[in-house]
């Protein structure tokens, strides 16, 4: 399938999303936005436990309040969750209760202020049962068993435990090092806080469901609820229009949509089921938080022989996603053994939150490399350099990799060569301090459809599965079907995110849309443009094969001047439909966007306080398709993983087991007095695997910038923290040791 | 279809069981219903009635509104649901996300955290009120220049913020447009972008 590059048209152009004017305009209408008649209320009930037996339930006096019409819990609506867990079953409610936040009731009222007051008066019974929060306990023999099968979670296929990946030869590695450091990085429970709060909203007519979702993937929503509710796929619809953000913790259906599901069913009125942001912050899931053990031998001029990795994944009392780690993919390992062990425990589900198995792990390994350069006397961007990854697994070559050309270009951007010194030598109070890590994210290829109609005048709509959950990639998907179809983009509306209308799509998560989708729009502008040729060739008097379609404009390649106008060849045709269903794959090749960031900081060792003053990220994400969403979206993952870096944690109090912080102001997501300017350098070349030469673009930026702070607070202050975040308390205490 | 036949209580009783086909592990809901005169579910007593209420004029846009409100209401909430108003969004509902940010009185607030009966006589702006007919004002078309909204869940919020601000000062800095947008949260962490928007007007300004 390997293409090659052509001369694009709009691709790569500096072009505003197409929907841009519904969003500044307040018209772009949100799943939370959607009033239906007769509509009801709906809030949820939590555990303020965290591991019991509920004992008894009772409803009576929420049931009696007026207008309150319906209230669920596990005794009455018993509707297994099957993407909840993945060891052991998980329902929309729980007993027993595995965590304060574990939901245990629902109510529908006419009103949103009702259905509150009705979850005070539910009064529960707890029997409580032992619990243990901390994973390293968790896993001790005799602690509280939040699963039958153990606290190691070991559930089927993806989701067994321990998680292990080795190949060369360990011991060999570590024979052929002239030194071998060992040390231990730890990372905390993040919550991925997207600004719209998880809302769902459900209608029943004659036995067909629709919700109408804030999912990742309308596709995926669907196919969980017929699953769990018993019901073929033709009799449920999922739509999601304009989705207020995600980072994957709206992948799929969420159980949420299924309790709207059940009140809307038992009251026959539609409810609209909403998550306060506490709900958001204790009822979902966040990013799993881990203690990374490394051992790592190397030569004397930095070359990595042997890495060993063993840690443990805190994915709390539900296993949701892997909790695996993979911060080491961006480097040239030869030998090489990891262990981790995703555990169970009584608190906040941990799961998947933008380039899942990174952050927190690339924090962990180029911290200690870079910590490793200092202790060899090595500038920390030789060191990079010396070791980035230039062969899968030391095996397989990749699509494309232009990891040594980002650290080349954004080590120039920054000026690292004049501005980098020995740790801790800056002169003054504040502390000048530069750093930089390496990361990116799969690059795969995979299943994907679209649908195009061409009408009588022209004009095209694009109907993609798709959801955009702030990607562009509605946008995205219109700019690759003008380009392919040689339409200009003014003249395609984009239908996307309804299972009843649009065609399958992946799920908008993973970085696959535009590597999953994309081929699919291709293939089917390719359909249609075909059938436009039949139409167009006999006026042309060419055969169909020698025509070409741009600007509109049907013409003969050989003499562009025999042209007619797109309309007129599909004036008679009614209505052409081109479509495609692909599912490409790669042979004998791994696909990867690559980055290298740079930061530099300055750290006032008064008050601990740090401050970003330059940021430069360089990616290699093949080709540019949609560039000002594909720049956004870059300076935007370097500000989350700021906050990942320094402030952010969600706190469960020891003693009651409870989340502390369950919002934005103390969880302390980053604001813009924060966000530093985020300089992009895209180093662009033509994958010859994406689609028009795309790599993948959302995940990648988050994946380095926690690191590459740390690496510059270290390079200023001379002391490594090896536990986030880095808050201020922390670098002072670092450095009265 | 199975409904219409049975008795309403063995209907909603067996909705589920009846299309599940008894599926091992598929959903199984025995009723959370309240049993109760289905004409009296929507008697005036019950329906969004309740609590202590008051009619008040809201000044929205331009426009005035004569509403009845609980006097719990937010301000975010009468917009939204009673006004039909929804580009103002609610984030947080507890005053620190910004993404209900409207006008009132020429400042930037959060409307999740004014109670609607406060707003009595007061003149708001919202989102939808910043357009004049098909003109967009000059902030909303430097949003769209500048790339604004990722997923736009904050983009009404930032864009009023940064309306008082210009309204205040047509000609701010990069520090004090960040200072003047620091209340509204962006997850997507396009911060970089939206005070690029709102320096752009400043630029033109000047």
């Amino acid at each position: 399938m390997a293409q090659a590059p052509k001369e694009f048209s709009i691709v790569g152009k500096r072009i505003p999303r197409i929907d841009a004017y519904e969003r500044v305009t307040g018209q772009a209408h949100y799943t939370g936005d959607i009033q239906l008649p007769g509509m009801l209320y709906a809030r949820v009930l939590r555990s303020n436990v965290p591991h019991a037996k509920i004992v008894s339930i009772d409803t009576s006096k929420a049931e009696k309040l007026p207008g309150v019409k319906a209230v669920i819990n596990h005794e009455n609506a018993k509707v297994p969750w099957s993407s909840g867990g993945h060891t052991h079953q998980r329902f929309i409610f729980n007993n027993p209760v595995r965590f304060v936040g574990d939901a245990v009731a629902a109510v529908a009222a006419t009103d949103r202020h009702i259905a509150e007051d009705a979850l005070k008066l539910i009064e529960i019974k707890y029997e409580k049962i032992p619990h243990v929060l901390d994973p390293n306990e968790a896993l001790k023999p005799d602690a509280p068993k939040i699963s039958t099968s153990g606290n190691l979670s070991v559930g089927k296929g993806a989701f067994s435990a321990p998680i292990e990946e080795s190949w060369g030869d360990l011991e060999k590695g570590f024979k052929e090092a002239d030194q071998t450091f060992e040390d231990t990085y730890i990372t905390k429970h993040t919550n991925n806080a997207q600004l719209e709060r998880r809302v769902s909203i459900a209608k029943w007519d004659a036995g067909k469901l629709t919700v109408y979702a804030s999912t990742q993937g309308v596709s995926n929503a669907r196919t969980d609820i017929a699953k769990d509710f018993g019901l073929p796929l033709s009799r449920v619809r999922v739509v999601s229009k304009y989705m207020g953000g995600g980072f994957g913790n709206k992948n799929q259906a969420q159980d949420y949509d299924y309790m709207a599901a059940v009140l809307a069913k038992v009251t026959n009125q539609p409810v609209k089921l909403e998550f306060t942001r506490e709900d958001d912050y204790i009822g979902m899931h966040g990013r799993w938080p881990s203690e990374q053990h490394y051992k790592i031998g190397v030569k004397k001029d930095g070359t990595i022989t042997a890495v060993q990795l063993d840690a443990v994944t805190n994915m709390g009392a539900y296993r949701k996603q892997s909790g695996n780690l993979s911060g080491t993919d961006f480097y040239n390992i030869p030998n090489f053994k990891k262990v981790i062990k995703p555990v169970h425990t009584n608190t906040v589900v941990s799961a998947n939150y933008r380039a899942p198995a990174y952050p927190q792990s690339v924090f962990g390994f180029a911290s200690f490399l870079d910590h490793i350069a200092y202790e060899l006397g090595i500038n920390p961007v030789d060191m990079f350099m010396k070791n980035r990854i230039q062969k899968y697994k030391s095996k397989l070559p990749f699509t494309s990799n232009y990891l040594e050309q980002c650290i080349i270009e954004g080590s120039k951007r920054i000026g690292w060569s004049e501005k980098w010194h020995k740790p801790g030598a800056a002169p003054g109070v504040k502390k000048h301090g530069i750093g930089m890590a390496l990361g990116g994210y799969p690059f795969r290829p995979g299943l994907g459809a679209a649908t195009i109609r061409i009408n009588p005048d022209g004009s095209a709509h694009l109907l993609v599965g798709v959801t955009d959950i702030g990607t562009g990639a509605k946008s995205t998907m219109a700019i690759i079907a003008a380009e392919a179809l040689g339409i200009p983009l003014n003249q395609i509306q984009v239908t996307n995110g309804d299972t009843d209308v649009t065609p399958y799509s992946v799920g908008e998560s993973g970085s696959r849309t535009t590597s999953f989708t994309g081929p699919a729009v291709i293939a089917a502008a390719e359909d249609v443009r075909k059938q436009i040729f039949a139409l167009a060739a006999p006026e042309l008097k060419a055969k169909a094969e020698e025509l070409d379609l741009r600007d509109g404009q049907v013409f003969v390649k050989s003499d562009p001047s025999q042209k007619i106008p797109l309309e007129r060849a599909v004036a008679r045709a009614g209505e052409l439909i081109g479509r495609a269903t692909t599912n490409p794959e790669f042979k004998d090749v791994e696909g990867k966007s690559f980055s290298a960031h740079f930061a530099e900081v300055e750290v006032d060792t008064l008050t601990g306080h740090v401050k970003i003053t330059r940021y430069v990220a360089a990616h290699d994400s093949g080709m540019i398709l949609n560039r000002m969403p594909a720049e956004s979206q870059i300076m935007g993952g370097v500000v989350q993983g700021i906050g990942m870096a320094f402030s952010e944690e969600l706190i469960i109090d020891k003693l009651t087991a409870t989340p502390i912080n369950p919002n934005y102001r103390d969880a302390k997501v980053p604001t813009h007095l924060e966000a530093p300017n985020v300089e992009v350098i895209f180093i662009e070349h033509h994958d010859p695997y994406g689609p028009f030469g795309g790599k993948v673009v959302g995940e990648p930026p988050i994946t380095a910038a926690v690191a590459t702070v740390a690496n510059a607070i270290f390079n200023a202050t001379g002391k490594r923290i090896k536990e986030l975040p880095i808050t201020p308390d922390k670098i002072l205490q670092a450095r009265q040791v | 279809m199975e409904e219409k036949k049975k008795g309403t209580k063995l209907s909603r009783r067996s909705f589920l069981k009846g299309i599940g086909g008894g599926a091992i592990g598929t959903a199984v809901i025995s009723t959370g219903l309240i049993q109760s005169d289905p004409a009296a579910a929507y008697s005036p007593e019950t329906v969004g009635a309740r609590g202590n209420r008051a009619a008040i004029t809201l000044k929205v846009n331009g426009k005035a509104y004569r509403v009845e409100v609980e006097h719990r209401s937010t301000l975010a909430e009468v917009l939204r649901d009673e006004l039909g108003l929804t580009g103002t969004k609610i984030g947080c509902d507890r005053g620190e996300c910004g993404a209900c940010t409207v006008i009132i009185n020429g400042r930037n607030m959060y409307s999740c955290s004014q109670l609607a009966v406060w707003m009595d006589g007061k003149d708001i702006l919202t989102i939808e009120g910043l357009a004049k007919g098909d003109k967009l004002d000059p902030l909303q078309e430097a949003f769209i220049e500048h790339d604004g909204p990722q997923c736009g869940f904050c983009t009404s919020g930032q864009i009023m913020s940064g309306k008082a601000l210009l309204m205040k000062n047509s000609k701010p800095n990069e520090a004090q447009a960040r200072r003047g947008l620091s209340g509204n949260l962006c997850r997507c962490g396009n911060y970089n972008r939206e005070v690029a928007a709102v320096l752009a007007v400043a630029a033109k300004a000047r």
